[in-house]
């Protein structure tokens, strides 16, 4: 192990550079020339609870993904928080469950303002391929009020902390 | 009468027999595999209820059927006598409100409390919109826990957010100072209505909803889906779809397993293992990206075959594969010399055999618990009629025993990449699928990374599917998880959970 350690130190870092639009991880929905940084825009602190309305659990991979040595987003203080009275944004997934529409409800009121509200994932569209049936709603933006939506099929963990920083960038020049 | 397709052997016995038939095989060793019901009143066959057994050393489903007769809403719970059964019973009450007789259990499984008493969502001439009017998402869930009494006796009520980043389920833990007594868990928190929804999608359609049963699932849960079809249709995929699917079905359980390995040791607190399992699985994901343009090999299928040539990446993915094996047998070797973390596995979440095999558990679960059963070897598939491993099992049964089954199944995995990879295959990629004919029905099976997954289709009239049956390995192991915990403490409930690898969206669809 403590080879490992010494060998970690002096190897350079190999870590997806996120601030580039040709991160790894799937070509980039959202385009354009993204000068600022992550580091810049988020002052280095930004607490993310991530709820599960009723997703396939691909979109919480790809979030989980982004804690793991390759992306690292933590490095630019992003960091995803166990409780909602923690957290400064609520990440959403899925096509919102009629089952857990009064459970991410109960996580909005938790949450303490002033908060922004994120889809991640096609479903929190408009229930993207579950739409129609008895057992979704009809998307996140009839529930929430919602500051943007990631788009994929999951979106890539380098989709996603894109998306998050294009969505909070967009609500701090307003 | 009897009936017979392929490796499939219907036989319609009449409601009072139904229940024998089933007990006498269930005494013979037949694997349970599954129980549903289906609404036949629109041609004049009222509600069916199927069972599935697999034979033991043999590759034959036992399909025995029964007709309700006109009227009846009732049938004879199973439950007491082949425990597999209860959740499967549970289910066919909410959504056909067909009463299982005698079962123990009287509780709502799948339907929460904000849907309506009175409708049962999977009857044919239900609608969706009927289900949506009388809906109210407002209503508080009052789902009745099994409460344990006695003194110093304390409930844990976890989730169904939750902490981490996982999907909602609730826990209600009854426990004794540290140790826990008793585990109730209430999922279907993600239901979706997926089974109704495939009826309305259409057969072509169905693919991509299979696909997204379960987020890391897609290969699993979609060849299963195809072979489905393809049977009722029967059709046979040309060779070098065999030989794509094959591959596929393989990379997810490699990537899954992987996956798992890394972490359980999230689950013990063990950093440095873990940020090592999720950077190979990361490499195992990029290049699934790589080969079908999806991390979760999502697009990849389509009926009659695949939609891409994954071959043309073979030179690629047999590097890939090759160089994170090495890896992976160093970063096992790393996983083993740590005391701490082995500590942690060895003896906790013991699985009882007996108890895996009267719930009907499937897939690694079962065999790091001594039950010998894998759909590959025993109903062989695609490439593994050649390609079939060695049946073997576990007999610990706890955590240790499940990560030994996934190291070996990975070292597997990639012999059979190797050697399908190694054979040139020419030829299309894809069959065409005629018309499906009305009344056409047939089961599609594999073994996913969870365990086994079974799908039942079954055509209507109109072209479409009349009920698509989905049973992922998640269903039959969501279960047995109460009696893994009980006896250790609280905090190992995590790791025993990431042990099993459940997923709720699988489960509750």
């Amino acid at each position: 192990m403590w080879n490992t350690i010494i060998k970690n130190i002096f190897k350079r870092k190999e870590a997806v550079n996120l601030d580039r639009d040709d991160a790894q991880g799937g070509s980039a929905i959202i385009s354009g020339n993204e000068a600022e940084g992550l580091k810049k825009i988020f002052g280095r602190s930004v607490r993310i609870r991530q709820v599960d309305a009723g997703s396939c659990n691909a979109c919480e991979w790809e979030c989980i993904a982004l804690g793991n040595p390759v992306y690292d987003v933590s490095r630019y203080g992003i960091d995803f928080v166990a409780s909602p009275r923690h957290a400064d944004i609520l990440l959403v997934t899925g096509p919102i469950s009629k089952s857990m529409v009064l459970a991410l409800r109960q996580t909005y009121r938790a949450t303490p303002g002033p908060r922004i509200i994120i889809g991640c994932g096609d479903c929190t569209v408009d229930g993207g391929i579950y739409r129609g049936s008895y057992a979704v709603t009809d998307g996140l933006r009839g529930i929430l009020p919602v500051a943007g939506i990631i788009p994929g099929c999951p979106p890539g963990p380098a989709e996603i902390a894109r998306g998050v920083r294009l969505i909070v960038k967009g609500l701090i020049k307003e | 009468m009897t009936l017979r397709n392929g490796n499939e052997h219907y036989r319609e016995v009449s409601p009072d027999e139904f229940r024998n038939e089933c007990v006498s095989l269930w005494k013979k060793n037949c694997l349970p595999r599954l129980l549903f019901a289906t609404d036949e009143r629109e041609t004049g066959q009222g509600f069916c209820l199927y069972a599935v057994f697999s034979s033991p050393g043999e590759d034959r489903f036992e399909i025995p059927f029964m007709k309700l007769a006109e009227g009846t809403f009732s049938f004879q719970s199973l439950t007491v006598d082949i425990p597999a059964f209860h959740w499967y019973e549970r289910e066919i009450r909410d959504m056909f409100g067909l009463v299982p007789e005698g079962h123990p259990d009287e509780r709502q499984l799948v339907l929460h409390d904000c849907y309506p008493k009175d409708i049962f969502p999977l009857r044919r001439d239900v609608t969706v919109e009927a289900i949506k009017e009388r809906t109210d998402d407002q209503r508080i869930d009052r789902y009745p826990y099994i409460k344990v009494d006695g003194e110093a006796i304390y409930e844990i009520p976890v989730g169904p957010v939750h902490a981490g980043i996982i999907e909602p389920g609730h826990f209600r833990f009854s426990a004794v100072g540290e140790t826990v007594y008793y585990l109730d868990p209430r999922l279907f928190y993600v239901h979706k209505g997926v089974e109704k929804h495939f009826e309305s999608a259409g057969f072509n359609k169905g693919v991509a909803l299979a696909e997204r049963i379960s987020g890391v699932s897609t290969i699993g849960h979609g060849v299963a889906y195809c072979r489905a079809v393809e049977r009722m249709a029967g059709v046979s995929i040309p060779q070098k779809a065999v030989a794509g699917r094959t591959i596929l079905l393989e990379l997810e359980r490699l990537y899954n397993h992987v996956g798992d390995i890394a972490n359980m040791c999230a689950g013990t607190g063990f950093a440095v293992g873990y940020a090592r399992g999720t950077s190979l699985r990361e490499e195992l994901q990029a290049l699934n990206g790589r080969v079908t343009g999806s991390r979760f090999l999502r697009g990849a299928l389509q009926l009659g075959g695949l939609s891409r040539d994954v071959l043309e990446h073979a030179q690629h993915i047999l590097d890939t594969v090759l160089s994170v094996h090495d890896k992976f047998i160093k970063y096992k070797k790393f996983l083993f010399s740590d005391v701490g973390h082995m500590e942690r596995l060895d003896n906790t979440g013991i699985l009882p055999e007996e108890i895996a095999r009267n719930l009907g558990a499937t897939g690694p679960a079962a065999r790091a618990s001594g039950i010998q059963d894998d759909i590959r070897t025993s109903h062989p598939y695609l490439a593994y009629k050649r390609h079939a491993p060695e049946p073997f099992a576990e007999l610990t049964g706890d955590a240790l025993a499940r990560l030994n089954v996934r190291a070996r199944e990975i070292d597997y995995s990639v012999s059979v990449i190797q050697s399908l990879l190694s054979r040139p295959v020419t030829g299309g990629i894809s069959a065409d699928i005629p018309e499906i004919a009305a009344g056409s029905h047939a089961l599609g099976y594999t073994e996913g990374p969870r365990g086994s997954v079974f799908y039942f289709v079954k055509a209507a009239e109109d072209g479409r599917p009349l009920r698509v049956k989905v049973r992922s390995a998640s269903y039959c192991n969501w279960p047995v998880i109460s009696f893994a915990v009980k006896g250790n403490i609280v905090p190992d409930f995590p790791l025993i959970n990431k042990s099993f690898n459940l997923s709720y969206s699988g489960c509750d669809m």
